[in-house]
């Protein structure tokens, strides 16, 4: 463990000085309110769409950082080199149709790119983005069912008492959720509600008030100083 | 002329309240050098670093799929600082991922730095901060192909996660690898509880930093939340009695 504080830099103020006067303004905003004068608020959505535009250009950059950590796998010759020839070849082609013929396309009325280019481009970018990205995509998403079985299945071994208390619980929220058990008593229900409502709810909230604390307490700090460079 | 914003006020008003309460408990902490609480997980990051550099393995750092003004990710590139800072230190290659584009940016400069304060600039390597995708799945799916190939000795994941994250503490469980979770979502912390081997829970992952640090400033300030603590409890039980005695000006005021 070592200490963090240093002294800053004429850098590092200025920059310090930026972050404060934006955070202030932005918590100001939501408590204080200028009629008449100027419409915070508006200045508030304004700087967030200059936001939206830095986040843009940092796209280029983040593609920028793929191409050169996999052009790096490929002159090294890496075990995995030809996903990395495969990624960089999906990575052009969906970019090149989707500057052509995907609903943010860059010239969708035809003025510069030829319409027959256009004509010939969207079933091949609809064919990519609906029939293989969509569907890959879902099959990631589905993986998670497995994975929360045998996450489950660890939790739920009865080792010490927390553990078989969350067993018991998990047992009959599960039971609760089941239509089937329904039928055969229909206390599963409440009891279900009950431990959803009552101890779970609390224990959540009990976080909840900790985890605003802490962003207060964390954000205060990162206003008066960002520790620069970590 | 400025004015209040109405249904605000209240708001301002314990805001200013537990900045007071938290400032002053924190002073007095500072001034009596109290000490916190042990936080277990936190105190096996010196050794997991140091046992990757013995082996030669590398470490893996995530702050998850937030944006550069969430809070959680904000909190898990505080803990990248320490993290990046003890991997040049103990010779273990260091591994972050990205899913934002904005984050990519700061965690590279944090890396560089931490390589650059050392006089290590020539042993940073191009692809040690690496951005995945903003697609959720397409950077859980990355990640889980980095701890597969690469497989660190330790897999740190601190910082905002979704769905993603169980998919990612699964893929480094499979692999065996020593896990360090930490997120402010309570519908993850589950998950993370069951495949990790220490988790930050709740305010843990933003006191972090001041942990970790020997800055009696910084340790002090985790004793501050505590008077906010207090202070709500004592809030919840007067709201509780006062509406069961079927009073609510508790929560007429709170609507102000």
């Amino acid at each position: 463990m070592s200490s963090d504080k240093k002294k800053m830099t004429r850098g590092e103020l200025v920059l310090q000085i930026i972050i404060f006067s934006l955070g202030f303004f932005y918590a100001s905003v939501y408590y204080i309110a200028a009629p008449g004068i100027i419409d915070l608020q508006a200045v508030s959505e304004q700087l967030l769409a200059y936001l939206t535009a830095v986040l843009t250009a940092a796209f280029a950059i983040g593609v920028i950082n793929i191409l050169r950590v996999h052009t790096i796998n490929i002159k090294r010759r890496r075990a995995t080199w030809k996903y990395s020839v495969l990624l960089i070849i999906c990575l052009c082609t969906m970019a090149i149709f989707s500057v052509i013929a995907s609903p943010f396309a860059l010239d969708p009325d035809a003025a510069v790119i030829p319409a027959s280019v256009i004509a010939f481009a969207t079933p091949i970018w609809e064919f990519l983005y609906y029939k293989i990205l969509v569907n890959v995509n879902s099959s990631i998403f589905s993986l998670l069912a497995f994975f929360i079985a045998s996450a489950a299945y660890r939790a739920f071994k009865a080792r010490t008492l927390e553990s078989t208390l969350l067993l018991a619980a998990g047992l009959l929220v599960m039971l609760g959720q089941a239509p089937i058990t329904g039928l055969l008593w229909p206390g599963f229900s409440a009891i279900r509600e009950w431990i959803l409502a009552f101890p779970n709810t609390a224990g959540q909230r009990g976080i909840l008030i900790g985890i605003a604390l802490g962003v207060l307490v964390f954000s205060v700090r990162r206003l008066f100083r960002y520790p620069w460079g970590g | 002329m400025l004015e209040l914003v109405e249904g605000h006020i209240a708001q301002l008003a314990l805001l200013l309240i537990v900045l007071a309460a938290i400032y002053e408990l924190s002073r007095i902490a500072r001034k009596r050098q109290m000490k916190t609480r042990e936080i277990p997980g936190l105190e096996r990051i010196d050794g997991w670093i140091k046992q990757a550099g013995e082996l030669g393995r590398s470490v893996f750092f995530t702050p998850g799929t937030g944006g550069i003004t969430t809070p959680d990710t904000l909190a898990g590139l505080a803990l990248l600082g320490y993290v990046a800072k003890h991997c040049v230190e103990d010779d273990a290659r260091l591994i972050v991922a990205n899913s934002d584009p904005q984050v990519q940016q700061v965690t590279e400069d944090m890396v560089k730095s931490a390589y650059a304060k050392a006089g290590k600039e020539k042993e940073y390597s191009s692809d040690t901060v690496r951005y995945i995708s903003a697609r959720q799945f397409a950077y859980a799916a990355g990640v889980m192909g980095i701890l597969r190939r690469e497989k660190p000795a330790v897999n740190f994941f601190v910082g905002d996660f979704q769905a993603e994250a169980l998919q990612i503490a699964e893929a480094g469980r499979t692999e065996a690898i020593a896990q360090f979770g930490g997120t402010s979502n309570t519908d993850q912390l589950a998950f993370f509880m069951t495949t990790c081997d220490q988790t930050l829970i709740g305010e843990e992952l933003y006191t972090a930093q001041g942990y970790l640090s020997s800055d009696p400033e910084a340790t002090s300030n985790l004793v501050g939340p505590d008077a906010g603590k207090t202070l709500a409890i004592l809030l919840i039980l007067a709201g509780a009695l006062l509406l069961t005695f079927g009073n609510s000006i508790l929560v007429a005021l709170m609507g102000l």
